[in-house]
C-alpha cells in the first residue's frame, strides 16, 4: 500500500513538535469538518507546559504537551503516524532524527522551516529517504482531503477549509515548489468543479526530502489520482527530469503544468549560475526553455496564468458544486482564559436532617478537633458537628469563576509554588468574596440583640444605602429554591428556638417582597444557624456570640474548607501547566484618556 | 537556505590555514615589503574581474599600491594581496566541490584558467559520500582533497571553486577561489566565516538596503529589487511563487519596461513590518518620474499570512502619503486571498474609496492576476 492509501485508512494520527497555534487549529478544523470523531493531532513536543487549549468543533480540548520527543512516545507508544516539526531550520536536524529514533513504525513527516542548512537536508535524505514520506524542509507540507492536513496546506482558516473543498476527496494531484502557490492551486481545482486526491508543496529549498520525481511516482501510483496540476519556477532542473519520466512511460496522467519566471528576462543581469552548473548541465533553467521542453512532451505548459486555469478544464473529473458546509460555529469562537475541572458539584443538595432527625454523618476527627480549637473548649453537641461537617462540606469550592480560585489559579500559572499560589487566593477573602458569613453574622446578632422586625431592618439598611449581607443569588429565586440552602436549613427543625435564623428569614421576607432573587442566600443561612446552635447546642450567649463574629470566627467557617477547593486549583493547574496566564488581549478593555488626534495633514 | 558568496580572502584562509599569507585591505594603508611581486584582486564577490581589469598580477609593491588606489577610485573597497606564484599556463587545473543531494559532487580537469567553459570535455566528475568508497582524483594529491572535503563540511560551504589550481608534487597552489557557503549554516559555523565575509547580494539603491535591514529582524520573507525606478508600475506583491506570477503578467502583457520593482513580503509578517515594507515600495513609487502611475497589492491565496493585519501595515504606510498619492492621479489594484481574507480587503476598499485611490479590489474567487491586469490597462489608458 502507498503511503496515500494508508492514510487514507486511517494512519492520520499527528505529533507537532514545536508550535504554531494557527496551523494546529487548522488541522483540528480540517478534522472536524472532514466528520472526524477525534482530532489527528495527538500532542505537542513543547517544553515549559503541559496542555495547551484547542478547539475541536466549538469544543475546548486541551492537547497535551510533551517536554520532548522521549517522553511523548512513553505516552503515545506507536500510536503516531506522522510528525509536524515546527522548529526553526537550526533545531530541525535533531528533533527530525530523534523523532524517527522514537518512532520508528510512523509514516513520515512535513518539516515547515525555511532555514535547513543544505548538509542537513542532505543528511536527512540519506538517512530516512527510503523508509519515511518527509514534505520539505520548507513548503506547507502535505494534504489527503478528508484525511490529513499536515501543516499550513490550504490555508489556516475555516473558510479556506471550506472554499479549497479540503474535506472532499476527487482525483486531481497538486504539486508546487511555492507554498503561497499550492494554496492557490489547491483554490482553482475547486473552483473548476474538481477535487484533489492529494496536494503537496514541495518546498523552495534546494534538497526537499521527497523529491518531485517521487512525487509523480506517487501520483501514477495512486488509483484515485487522474490528473496532475503543477506550478513550477525559473531555476533548477527539476522539470526535465518530469520530462524524462514521461518519456520513459513513468508518468502517464494528464498534466497541466504552470512555469512561473518569464518576469526574469525583464532583469538587465541574469541570475547568474555557477560555473560547476554551467559545465555539468547544458539545460536551461529559464522559464520560457521549461516550458517548452515540457510542452514536447506532450504537457499542457500554457504561457499565461489565465490560460493555465482554463486548461484546468481538460483534465478529468466530475463537475463538483461548492461544498455545503457550515462553517459558521467554527468562525468567532471565544477561547476560555481559564481551564480547571468541577471540584465540588455545586448545585447538589445533600440531605443532613430528616424528619426533624439528624442523619448519622461520617465520622470525622478533625471537623471535632477543629472546632474545639476554634472555640477553646470540646463541642457537646452532635448537632454543632454535624451542622459544621455539612458545612464544610459544601464550601470547599464554588467552581472555578470566583475571584479566589481565579488568583490561586492565575499565581500557579506564573510558576509559583502551592503556598503562594494558596495565600494569594485566600487573599481575596474579605468583604466581597467570601467574608458575607461573618458580616452576615454580625448583621443577624444585631437585628436579634435590638429586636428589630425584618422590614424595620431592611428599610433602616436601605436608607444608609447599606448592602445586606447574607441575601441575594444570581441563580436562585423565589420558587425556585437553593438546594443547599433547603438542606441546611432542616438543621432549624432540630433546635427549640432558633432566633437568628428566624430574623434572617423575616429580613428575606422584606427584600423579596421587592426582588424575588433577594433570598436567604448560603452564607446569610450558615450565619444564622450556626448563631443558633452556639447559642442553643454549645450554651453561648449572645456577647459571646458577637465576640466569635468580631473575631472572625464564621469567616474560618469558609477559609478551611475552600483552602481545600483553592489546593485542588492549585493542583489542576500543575497537572495540565498551560504556561503563563496572559490576559487576551480581546478580554481587555483599554480606556483612551483623550481622543486620538486626526493624523492626516 | 540560500548560497552567499564570501570573499576570496576568507576562502583561502578557511583552506590555507596560517599558511596562507595573503592579506585582506579595507580602508587601510597598503604596507608591503619593498622586494618580491605580488597579485592585487578587487574582493567583492564581482565576477569576471580579468576583463573588467580589477586583477593586477606580477607586480612591484609600488605597482600594487597604484592599482589599488586606481580600483578606490571607481569606488571599490574590499582588496586582496598576495604573493605572485609564477607558472606556466600548462600547469593550471580546475577544481571543483558542490553540494548535491547525494552528497560532494567534485569536477575536475586538467586543464584550467579562464576558458574553462569552453572545453566541457575536459572535465571529469566524481562524487563523495560516506557511504561510497573513497574517491581518488587523478592529479589531485589525496591529502589536499581529504583536508578541502573536510573544510567544505565544516563551514557549511554549499560550491568551491578553486580555477586555476596548480600542483606541483605534494604542494598545492590555490590561484583563485571562489566560495558559496550555506547561508543557513550560520548559527552551525565556529571560528569560520561569518556575517562580515559574506560579499554577494549587497543592495544596490538605498531601499533594498533598508528593506535587507528589516529582513534581518523577522522570520517573515521580505524582499526588494529595483528594476525601473521611472516605471508606472509599482509592486506590493506576497509570496515567492505568486510574486512571480504576477509579475510575468505583466511581462507578458508588454509592460516589462514600466516595472518599477520587484519583490514579495510572505511568511506571516506583522502589521508593523507590513508597513516599514510597504512605505519604501510606495516611496520608490512616488519617486518615479512616470506620468501614469499604479500600486498593485497582489499575490496568492495565502495559508497563514493574515490578511487583516498585514492590509493594515500597508494602510498604515499609504496613510503617510494619501495627499501627494491622490495629487498624482495613483491608483491602487488589489487582489489577495488568506486569512482573514473578507475583513482585510473590506478594510482596503473602505481606505482606498475613502482617499480616491480605489482602483480594484479582489479577493481569492477573482483570478491571481486581476489586478495586475487593471493595473496595466490603467496605465497604458
Amino acid at each position: 500500500m502507498n503511503i496515500l492509501e494508508l492514510t487514507r485508512k486511517g494512519r492520520t494520527k499527528v505529533l507537532v513538535i514545536g508550535n504554531h497555534s494557527g496551523i494546529i487549529q487548522s488541522m483540528l478544523d480540517f478534522d472536524f469538518l472532514s466528520g472526524k470523531d477525534i482530532p489527528s493531532v495527538l500532542g505537542i513536543v513543547a517544553g515549559n507546559r503541559k496542555a495547551e487549549k484547542y478547539f475541536f468543533g466549538t469544543k475546548e480540548i486541551l492537547l497535551p504537551c510533551y517536554k520532548n520527543i522521549q517522553i511523548a512516545s512513553e505516552v503515545l507508544g506507536s500510536k503516531v503516524d506522522w510528525m509536524l516539526n515546527l522548529q526553526s531550520g537550526r533545531r530541525t536536524f535533531e528533533s527530525t532524527v530523534s523523532f524517527f529514533d522514537f518512532f520508528p513504525k510512523s509514516l513520515g513527516a512535513h518539516i515547515f522551516a525555511e532555514n535547513v542548512p543544505e548538509s542537513h537536508a542532505t543528511e536527512l535524505i540519506s538517512r530516512f529517504g527510503k523508509k519515511y514520506f518527509i514534505v520539505g524542509p520548507s513548503g506547507v507540507g502535505l494534504l489527503v482531503p478528508n484525511a490529513l492536513k499536515l501543516g499550513a496546506i490550504g490555508g489556516v482558516d475555516a473558510v479556506q477549509i471550506k472554499s479549497g473543498a479540503l474535506t472532499s476527496a476527487g482525483n486531481i494531484a497538486v504539486g508546487s515548489t511555492s507554498g503561497g502557490m499550492t494554496n492557490e492551486l489547491i483554490h482553482a481545482v475547486a473552483r473548476a468543479g474538481k477535487r484533489l486526491s492529494f496536494a503537496i508543496a514541495i518546498g523552495g529549498d534546494r534538497f526537499p526530502v521527497v523529491s518531485l520525481t517521487q512525487i509523480f511516482a506517487l501520483a501514477e501510483a495512486d488509483s484515485q489520482t487522474e490528473g496532475f496540476v503543477y506550478f513550477g519556477e525559473l531555476g533548477g532542473v527539476d522539470e526535465y527530469e518530469i520530462i524524462e519520466l514521461i518519456k520513459a512511460k513513468k508518468f502517464t496522467k494528464p498534466l497541466v503544468a504552470y512555469i512561473a519566471g518569464i518576469i526574469d528576462e525583464a532583469f538587465d543581469e541574469h541570475v547568474q549560475f555557477g560555473h560547476a552548473k554551467a559545465l555539468v548541465q547544458t539545460m536551461d533553467e529559464s522559464a520560457r526553455a521549461k516550458r517548452e521542453a515540457l510542452r514536447s512532451v506532450g504537457v499542457i505548459a500554457p504561457d499565461t496564468f489565465p490560460q493555465f486555469l482554463d486548461a484546468l478544464q481538460k483534465l478529468p473529473g466530475g463537475a463538483y458544486t461548492a461544498e455545503e458546509m457550515d462553517i459558521q460555529p467554527l468562525q468567532g469562537r471565544q477561547k476560555s482564559i481559564l481551564s480547571t475541572r468541577k471540584v465540588l458539584d455545586i448545585d447538589e443538595g445533600r440531605v443532613f436532617v430528616k424528619g426533624k432527625k439528624l442523619l448519622k454523618g461520617k465520622e470525622n476527627a478533625f471537623v471535632d478537633a477543629t472546632l474545639g480549637a476554634l472555640l477553646g473548649k470540646p463541642v457537646r453537641s452532635p448537632v454543632t458537628r454535624a451542622f459544621t461537617e455539612a458545612v464544610f462540606e459544601m464550601l470547599i469550592d464554588h467552581g472555578g469563576n470566583v475571584s479566589g480560585a481565579v488568583n490561586t489559579m492565575i499565581t500557579a500559572r506564573a510558576g509559583k509554588d502551592l503556598v503562594s499560589s494558596l495565600a494569594s487566593g485566600l487573599l481575596t477573602v474579605g468583604p466581597r468574596f467570601g467574608g458575607a458569613i461573618n458580616e452576615a453574622a454580625r448583621l443577624w446578632i444585631l437585628g436579634v440583640v435590638s429586636q428589630k422586625t425584618g422590614l424595620g431592618f431592611v428599610a433602616e439598611k436601605a436608607k444608609a444605602g447599606e448592602l445586606i449581607l447574607g441575601i441575594g443569588h444570581k441563580k436562585y429565586r423565589v420558587g425556585l429554591a437553593d438546594p443547599r440552602v433547603k438542606a441546611l436549613a432542616e438543621f432549624a427543625t432540630l433546635l427549640k428556638k432558633h432566633p437568628h435564623y428566624d430574623f434572617a428569614r423575616s429580613v428575606e421576607k422584606a427584600t423579596t417582597s421587592k426582588n424575588g432573587k433577594l433570598i436567604l442566600n448560603i452564607d446569610g443561612a450558615i450565619a444564622a444557624l450556626l448563631l443558633d446552635i452556639l447559642s442553643e447546642c454549645e450554651g453561648m450567649s449572645e456577647r459571646e456570640l458577637q465576640e466569635l463574629a468580631d473575631a472572625e470566627f464564621f469567616n474560618a467557617f469558609f477559609v478551611i474548607p475552600r483552602s481545600v477547593g483553592f489546593i485542588a486549583h492549585f493542583m489542576e493547574q500543575k497537572k495540565n501547566d498551560e504556561g503563563l496566564f496572559r490576559l487576551p488581549d480581546e478580554l481587555l478593555f483599554v480606556r483612551e484618556e483623550t481622543p486620538k488626534k486626526n493624523k492626516k495633514k | 537556505m540560500s548560497r552567499v558568496k564570501i570573499t576570496e580572502y576568507r576562502a583561502k584562509k578557511l583552506i590555507l590555514g596560517d599558511s596562507y599569507t595573503g592579506v585582506s585591505i579595507h580602508n587601510g594603508k597598503i604596507v608591503l615589503p619593498k622586494s618580491g611581486r605580488f597579485v592585487a584582486k578587487v574582493d567583492q564577490g564581482i565576477k569576471k574581474r580579468f576583463k573588467q581589469g580589477l586583477v593586477a598580477v606580477d607586480g612591484t609593491s609600488t605597482a600594487i599600491s597604484k592599482s589599488v588606489s586606481l580600483w578606490r577610485k571607481k569606488g571599490f573597497s574590499h582588496f586582496l594581496v598576495e604573493p605572485y606564484v609564477p607558472h606556466e599556463e600548462s600547469e593550471e587545473q580546475y577544481l571543483s566541490l558542490e553540494r548535491v543531494r547525494t552528497g560532494i559532487r567534485i569536477l575536475h580537469a586538467s586543464a584550467g584558467g579562464i576558458d574553462i567553459e569552453a572545453h566541457p570535455e575536459l572535465v571529469k566528475t566524481y562524487l563523495i559520500n560516506p557511504a561510497l568508497p573513497y574517491t581518488i582524483v587523478p592529479g589531485i594529491p589525496e591529502k589536499f582533497l581529504k583536508h578541502l572535503v573536510e573544510v567544505f563540511e565544516k563551514n557549511f560551504f554549499s560550491f568551491l571553486e578553486i580555477n586555476p589550481l596548480v600542483v606541483r608534487g605534494d604542494e598545492v597552489y590555490i590561484l583563485d577561489a571562489a566560495v558559496l557557503v550555506d547561508s543557513a549554516g550560520i548559527f552551525f559555523v565556529k571560528n569560520g566565516w561569518s556575517e562580515d565575509d559574506i560579499v554577494e547580494g549587497k543592495a544596490r539603491h538605498i531601499a533594498e538596503e533598508k528593506v535587507q535591514a528589516l529582513q534581518k529582524t523577522t522570520p517573515a520573507s521580505l524582499k526588494l529589487t529595483i528594476l525601473h525606478p521611472d516605471g508606472g508600475l509599482f509592486f506590493l506583491l506576497s509570496g515567492g511563487g505568486g510574486s512571480i506570477v504576477i509579475a510575468d503578467e505583466a511581462e507578458l502583457n508588454g509592460v516589462g519596461r514600466s516595472i518599477g520593482n520587484y519583490g514579495e513580503y510572505s511568511g506571516g509578517p506583522t502589521r508593523e513590518e507590513t508597513h516599514l515594507y510597504a512605505r519604501e515600495v510606495i516611496q520608490l513609487l512616488l519617486n518615479s518620474p512616470a506620468k501614469k502611475k499604479a500600486l498593485v497589492i497582489a499575490g496568492g491565496i495565502a495559508n497563514f499570512t493574515d490578511i487583516k493585519s498585514t492590509f493594515r501595515g500597508v494602510v498604515d504606510a499609504l496613510s503617510e502619503y494619501t495627499g501627494t498619492l491622490r495629487r498624482k492621479g495613483v491608483k491602487v489594484f488589489v487582489r489577495r486571498g488568506g486569512p482573514h481574507e473578507k475583513e482585510g480587503l473590506l478594510y482596503m476598499e473602505e481606505y482606498l474609496k475613502k482617499e480616491k485611490l480605489f482602483g480594484s479590489v479582489y479577493g481569492s474567487e477573482a483570478v491571481i492576476t486581476s489586478a495586475v491586469d487593471d493595473a496595466i490597462a490603467f496605465i497604458k489608458k
